[in-house]
């Protein structure tokens, strides 16, 4: 009878997750943060004269990293002043505990100058992210 | 250890199903023998290739040819530490299962339930969601292959 009841109660917190995935998965956080703390291999990936850097935070064991890095590179190209890159924290823990990143992936935005603007956990929506970016950005998003 | 080539992301899915299936028999019945037998598969393919799971075969021989040809394809690494995640999950269910901490058994069992049901309904990976965390609070278990 306990089995019964695993059972079920596993299906409930399937269907939970589910549910808490379709509202939170890929929605944008605003952080708007100056940091002067970027960890090294962070400062060494921004560029000074792009004004918005996506930075995509990724490990080895990470399936929708893939997905993102096609979503946000295909984004990146078809925008003036956005950039994408990718840095993968497989063998590099302290940088993602230096940046608070739990989780693969997450995007930052980054500005020219490596304030973090806003950030988004697992597969980013591409609606969301651009409306999100847009006030950052000198021209519309293409 | 040997590096498997990136797969057809809808075959771990099939997969997951029917380790879902297992786990959900081994609730219901109690039975450390089948729980070990899925201990034994989760090893295989974690430690040694991807490619000894039996499940991989049936979904490349009896369902891909019938369902449109993807080149999506995924890579093995996140599958294979998910796999080890899988493993533990289970040996800790078989051990207690087989021990007679019958609640052990259940509770370890449903866990890896949950991560594979997971998996199979809504294409989350746990073991790869986890990885960061693990690492980062549990450097031994999650170190790189």
């Amino acid at each position: 009878m306990t089995g019964v009841w695993a059972v079920l109660g596993a299906v409930a917190v399937v269907a939970a997750v589910g549910v808490l995935l379709r509202f939170h998965g890929g929605r944008v956080r605003v952080t708007a943060k100056p940091r002067e703390d970027l960890p090294g291999p962070v400062r060494d990936l921004l560029d000074p004269a792009t004004p918005v850097t996506l930075l995509q935070i990724s490990t080895t064991f990470c399936a929708p990293c893939r997905h993102t890095r096609v979503l946000l590179s295909d984004l990146a190209d078809r925008t003036d002043g956005l950039r994408h890159v990718e840095l993968d924290v497989t063998n590099l823990p302290e940088v993602a505990a230096g940046l608070g990143v739990l989780r693969t992936p997450t995007t930052l935005a980054l500005d020219a100058s490596g304030a973090e603007l806003l950030r988004v956990g697992g597969v980013p929506k591409r609606d969301t992210l651009i409306a999100a970016l847009r006030p950052h950005l000198p021209r519309p998003i293409g | 250890m040997s590096k498997d080539s990136p797969v057809d992301p809808r075959g771990p899915r099939f997969s997951a199903w029917i380790t879902t299936a297992i786990l959900a028999v081994v609730l219901l019945t109690g039975s450390w023998r089948l729980l070990a037998a899925q201990t034994v598969l989760f090893g295989l393919c974690a430690f040694i290739s991807l490619k000894l799971n039996p499940w991989g075969h049936v979904y490349r021989f009896a369902v891909q040819p019938r369902l449109t040809p993807t080149s999506e394809r995924e890579e093995a690494a996140p599958l294979r530490f998910a796999q080890g995640v899988g493993f533990v999950f289970a040996l800790v269910g078989t051990i207690g299962y087989a021990t007679g901490l019958t609640a052990l058994g259940v509770v370890a069992t449903s866990a890896a339930l949950v991560a594979a049901l997971l998996n199979a309904a809504l294409g989350l990976c746990l073991g790869c969601e986890m990885f960061l965390l693990l690492r980062r609070y549990a450097p031994v278990l999650a170190r790189p292959q």
